[in-house]
C-alpha cells in the first residue's frame, strides 16, 4: 500500500505541485471552506463541508467562448482553446466525483463540448472517503456512499484511526499520480478507517413514480413557499449545469462568455415576448426536483443528484433537496399514484 | 482622440506608462456646467485636453452606475458638475445628486476610489473661467495621483 | 422568552383567521430556518433563537405570500423595522401584517405595524450597531487606498452571482432589478470582477438609507464575503451625514429620496 501520513496532505501537494499539476483542495477561508488552487499560503481542511463543488474547475463560472478583436474594418474570430491545465482535484468529496458521470453525459450527449472535454481530460479526480457525514448528507439515497469510488483516478482511505491515509490508484491517471507522488509516500500496511454512516431516507424510484404523476399536485405550492429564488443552490450543487451566454464588448475585442444561470431565477425562462412558462416560485421548485429526479433519470439512467447536501447548507430559507423527497416518499404513501 | 490604438484595461503595460496622460470623464449639466464649459471655450481660455464631457439635462440625472461604468471602461478620474444649489433648472435635480454623492463617493472611497480619482463641482453658465481653471487642477491632481490602478475591482479585466 | 405563549399566539392567530399564514422559525438540523405555518396544529413547531437571522419580511415581496394576507410575521427589532420601512415606502399597510414581536430575550405578544413603531420607539430606540462590524470598518477605513482595492478585490473575486444577499433583503423587492435589465445591460453578469464589484456597490448604495442592519444578507452569502461592511458603512454615513435611521418612523421622507439646503457639500469645488 501507498501510505501519507496524515498531517503531510501539505507535502503530498507540494510534491504533485512541483510534478507540474495544479493542485485543487479544500482549504480555509476566514470562516468558509471552498475548494481552491493549492499555494504553500493555504490551509487545507479536509473536516468541514466546502461551499463549493469540484465543478468550478470543470465548468467554471464564466468562460470565454468565443473571442473577436477589431483588425481594421473587419471582426476576426480568434483561438479559444481553454487554458486546461493538468490539474488534481485532491481530497474531494466522494459526492463530487459521483456528479462526473453526469457533467460527463450532459456535456457530451448532443454536442461535444470541447471545453468541458478539455478540462476534464486534464484532471486527476482523487476522492477522499469520508469518515464523517452531517445530516444534510444523503449520498446513500441517491446511489452513492460515503466510500464510493465512482469517477474516481485514485482515492484516499484515512486509515488507523485518522493518523494515516492510503493512496490507491484505480485508473491510469491515478497510477501516473501515484508516480509523480512517489517522494511524498511510503510502502506500507495500514488498515482503512469505516467509512461514514449514513441513513438511507428514501427511494428515488418512490419520488419518481410520484413525481411522473403529480405535476399539478398543490403539494409544489407548499414545498415552495420558503425558496427566495436566489441561485445559491445551484451554484453550489456539484450537478447542476445550466448556463446563459452573454456577449461583451469593448471598442476593440468582444467576447461571447457562458455563464452560470439558475433555473431558480424568475427571468430564468422569461421569454422575450412576455411569456415565463414557470411564472411562480413553485412552478421554478418543481422543475428543479423533477430535473435532478425524473428528467435527468428517465433520458440518462442516472440520478441528477448525489447527495452531497450543499444545497442545504447554503440556502438562506432552509429548504433542502433531502425534505422535497422524503415529503414527496411520504405523500406518495398517502394517496395512490393515480388520485389527481 | 490620441489613443485611438489604446486597449482600455491594458494600464499595467509599461509602454502604456510611458505615453499616460489622464483620461477624465466629465459628466455635467446642461443648464450650468455644460454652458459654462462652452463660454471657456468662445472666451478661448486654454484647458488640458483630458477630460471628456458628457452632457445631461441635470446633475439629478447622474446615476452612480455612469460613474462605476466610466472606471470600469478605463477612466483614471471622474467629475461630476452641475448647477449651484438654488439654480437647478429642474429646482431640484442638483440637491438630490448632492445627497447621492455625499454617501455614494464614501462607499467608492471605501473599496480603494478616492478623492484623488472623484471630484465634484458646481459650475455655472457664467463661470467659464472657472470651468478652465477646474480642468487644469483636476487634471494636474489626477497627474500626479497616476493611472487608475488597474488591480482595483472596478476596472474591467481582460477575459480570460 | 415565552416561547410557549408565542405558539399559542400563532395557533390563536391562525384559529379565528386574524392570520392565514405565520412566518416565523423552526429547528432543522441543528440551525434555526424559516417556517410557514398555515395551521393552528403546526405552531408548535415553532422555535426562537439569537441565530435565527433570516430576515422574514423578504417574503412579503413574494406574491404567494400576499395572496394569504394578513400574514403574521415573527419579527426582532432590526425585522420590525424593515417592516416599518416597508410601510414608509408604500409596501405594506397596518391590515396586511401582524408581528409576533421578539427582542431583548423577551416575547412583545402580537403587535399591529403601528404597535409595532411604538414598541420600537420606546424600547429599541438605540439600537447600538455591531461593534465588531464598525472595529472592522476603521480598521479598513485605515488602510491605503490600494490596500483597500487588494482586501475588496480578494472578497469580490468569491462572488458568485447566486443574488442570496438580495433574495434575502426585505428591501429588495424591485420587480426587475437593475442587474436584470439588460437593454442597456449595465451590470455585466459574469461572475468576474468588475461586474462583481458593480453589483455589489450598486446594491448597497440602492439601500442607503433603506438597511436597517439585519445582516440576513451577510448570513445568506454562501461564500462568506463580509457585506455588512458595505451596509454599516452607508448606514453609518447616512446617521451621521442626515441624521436619520430608517426604521422608526413610518411617515419618514426616504433618505435618497429626499433633501435639505443644508447638507453636506464640503467636497464639492
Amino acid at each position: 500500500m501507498k501510505l501519507l501520513d496524515a498531517s503531510k496532505l501539505d507535502e503530498l501537494a507540494k510534491t504533485l505541485a512541483d510534478a507540474g499539476y495544479r493542485v485543487v483542495v479544500p482549504a480555509e477561508d476566514d470562516e468558509v471552506v471552498r475548494y481552491t488552487e493549492w499555494t504553500p499560503e493555504v490551509t487545507i481542511r479536509t473536516d468541514a463541508f466546502p461551499v463549493n463543488s469540484a465543478k468550478d474547475f470543470l465548468f467554471p463560472r464564466s468562460e470565454v467562448i468565443d473571442r473577436y478583436e477589431l483588425q481594421g474594418d473587419d471582426f476576426v474570430a480568434k483561438d479559444v482553446a481553454p487554458e486546461a491545465p493538468k490539474t488534481v482535484l485532491l481530497a474531494v468529496r466522494p459526492c463530487d466525483a459521483q456528479a462526473l458521470a453526469m457533467l460527463d453525459t450532459i456535456f457530451n450527449w448532443d454536442f461535444e463540448d470541447e471545453l468541458y472535454n478539455a478540462h476534464r481530460q486534464a484532471t486527476t479526480v482523487v476522492p477522499m472517503v469520508c469518515t464523517e457525514a452531517d445530516a444534510q448528507c444523503f449520498c446513500t439515497s441517491v446511489g452513492g456512499a460515503p466510500d464510493s469510488s465512482a469517477g474516481a483516478d485514485a482515492m484516499l482511505r484515512p486509515a488507523d484511526g485518522g493518523t494515516k491515509f492510503i493512496l490507491e490508484p484505480l485508473t491510469e491517471k491515478g497510477e501516473a499520480l501515484a508516480e509523480a507522488a512517489a517522494t511524498a509516500l511510503a510502502d506500507g500496511e495500514a488498515e482503512p478507517d469505516p467509512p461514514a454512516e449514513v441513513p438511507v431516507r428514501f427511494d428515488p424510484e418512490q419520488v419518481r413514480a410520484w413525481l411522473d404523476e403529480n405535476f399539478e399536485s398543490d403539494l409544489w405550492d407548499l414545498l415552495s413557499l420558503a425558496c427566495l429564488g436566489c441561485g445559491a443552490c445551484a451554484y453550489t450543487c456539484p450537478t447542476c449545469h445550466c448556463f446563459d451566454i452573454q456577449d461583451e464588448k469593448t471598442r476593440n475585442e468582444a467576447v461571447r462568455l457562458r455563464n452560470w444561470d439558475s433555473c431558480g431565477f424568475g427571468l430564468f425562462t422569461q421569454h422575450a415576448g412576455g411569456h415565463n412558462p414557470r411564472p411562480d416560485q413553485a412552478a421554478r421548485w418543481r422543475n428543479r426536483v423533477m430535473h435532478k429526479f425524473s428528467y435527468i433519470p428517465e433520458r440518462f439512467s442516472l440520478l441528477g443528484c448525489t447527495g452531497c447536501g450543499r444545497c442545504a447548507r447554503v440556502c438562506p430559507a432552509g429548504m433542502a433537496m433531502l425534505d422535497a423527497c422524503v415529503r414527496i416518499e411520504e405523500e406518495s404513501k398517502k394517496a395512490p399514484a393515480h388520485e389527481s | 482622440m490620441t489613443q485611438a490604438s489604446a486597449k482600455p484595461g491594458a494600464g499595467t503595460e509599461a509602454a502604456e506608462q510611458k505615453d499616460w496622460t489622464p483620461r477624465i470623464v466629465a459628466f455635467v449639466c446642461n443648464w450650468c456646467t455644460y454652458a459654462g464649459a462652452d463660454l471657456a471655450g468662445t472666451s478661448r481660455l486654454q484647458y488640458a485636453p483630458n477630460v471628456r464631457i458628457i452632457k445631461l439635462p441635470c446633475t439629478g440625472r447622474i446615476d452612480p452606475l455612469f460613474i462605476l461604468k466610466a472606471f470600469e471602461q478605463g477612466a483614471d478620474a471622474v467629475l461630476v458638475s452641475g448647477c449651484h444649489p438654488g439654480d437647478c433648472h429642474y429646482t431640484s435635480g442638483n440637491y438630490h445628486a448632492r445627497r447621492r454623492w455625499g454617501l455614494f463617493r464614501r462607499l467608492l472611497e471605501f473599496t480603494g476610489i478616492d478623492s484623488r480619482r472623484l471630484f465634484f463641482s458646481w459650475v455655472s453658465a457664467a463661470e467659464g473661467q472657472k470651468f478652465a481653471d477646474l480642468i487644469n487642477e483636476v487634471t494636474e491632481e489626477v497627474r500626479q495621483a497616476g493611472p487608475f490602478d488597474t488591480s482595483n475591482p472596478a476596472r474591467k479585466r481582460p477575459w480570460t | 422568552m415565552d416561547l410557549e405563549k408565542m405558539k399559542q399566539d400563532a395557533a390563536a392567530l391562525l384559529e379565528d383567521g386574524r392570520a392565514n399564514l405565520v412566518i416565523g422559525f423552526r429547528e432543522r438540523a441543528g440551525e434555526c430556518v424559516p417556517a410557514f405555518v398555515t395551521d393552528a396544529d403546526q405552531a408548535d413547531a415553532l422555535t426562537y433563537d439569537e441565530t435565527c437571522i433570516a430576515n422574514v419580511a423578504a417574503y412579503l415581496r413574494k406574491p404567494e405570500v400576499r395572496s394569504r394576507r394578513p400574514v403574521a410575521l415573527v419579527a426582532r427589532p432590526l425585522v420590525m423595522r424593515s417592516l416599518v420601512l416597508l410601510k414608509a415606502e408604500q409596501q405594506l399597510t397596518d391590515d396586511d401584517v401582524l408581528v409576533l414581536g421578539v427582542g431583548d430575550d423577551a416575547y412583545h405578544g402580537v403587535l399591529t405595524l403601528a404597535e409595532t413603531e411604538k414598541l420600537l420607539n420606546d424600547q429599541y430606540a438605540r439600537l447600538a450597531p455591531d461593534a465588531e462590524t464598525l472595529a472592522e470598518i476603521e480598521r479598513i477605513e485605515a488602510m491605503s487606498p490600494e490596500e483597500r482595492s487588494r482586501f475588496w478585490s480578494e472578497q469580490f473575486a468569491k462572488c458568485t452571482r447566486c443574488y442570496a444577499c438580495r433574495a434575502a433583503c426585505p428591501m429588495c423587492y424591485c420587480e426587475r432589478c437593475i442587474v436584470d435589465r439588460n437593454v442597456p445591460q449595465w451590470i455585466s453578469t459574469a461572475a468576474r470582477e468588475h461586474g462583481n464589484y458593480a453589483w455589489n456597490m450598486i446594491r448597497a448604495f440602492h439601500l442607503a438609507g433603506r438597511c436597517t442592519e439585519c445582516g440576513a444578507c451577510e448570513a445568506a452569502c454562501p461564500q462568506g464575503i463580509p457585506l455588512m461592511l458595505l451596509n454599516s458603512l452607508l448606514a453609518r454615513e447616512v446617521r451621521d451625514a442626515y441624521g436619520q435611521t430608517p426604521g422608526y418612523d413610518a411617515e419618514a421622507q426616504p433618505v435618497i429620496g429626499s433633501w435639505n439646503t443644508d447638507d453636506d457639500e464640503e467636497f464639492i469645488r
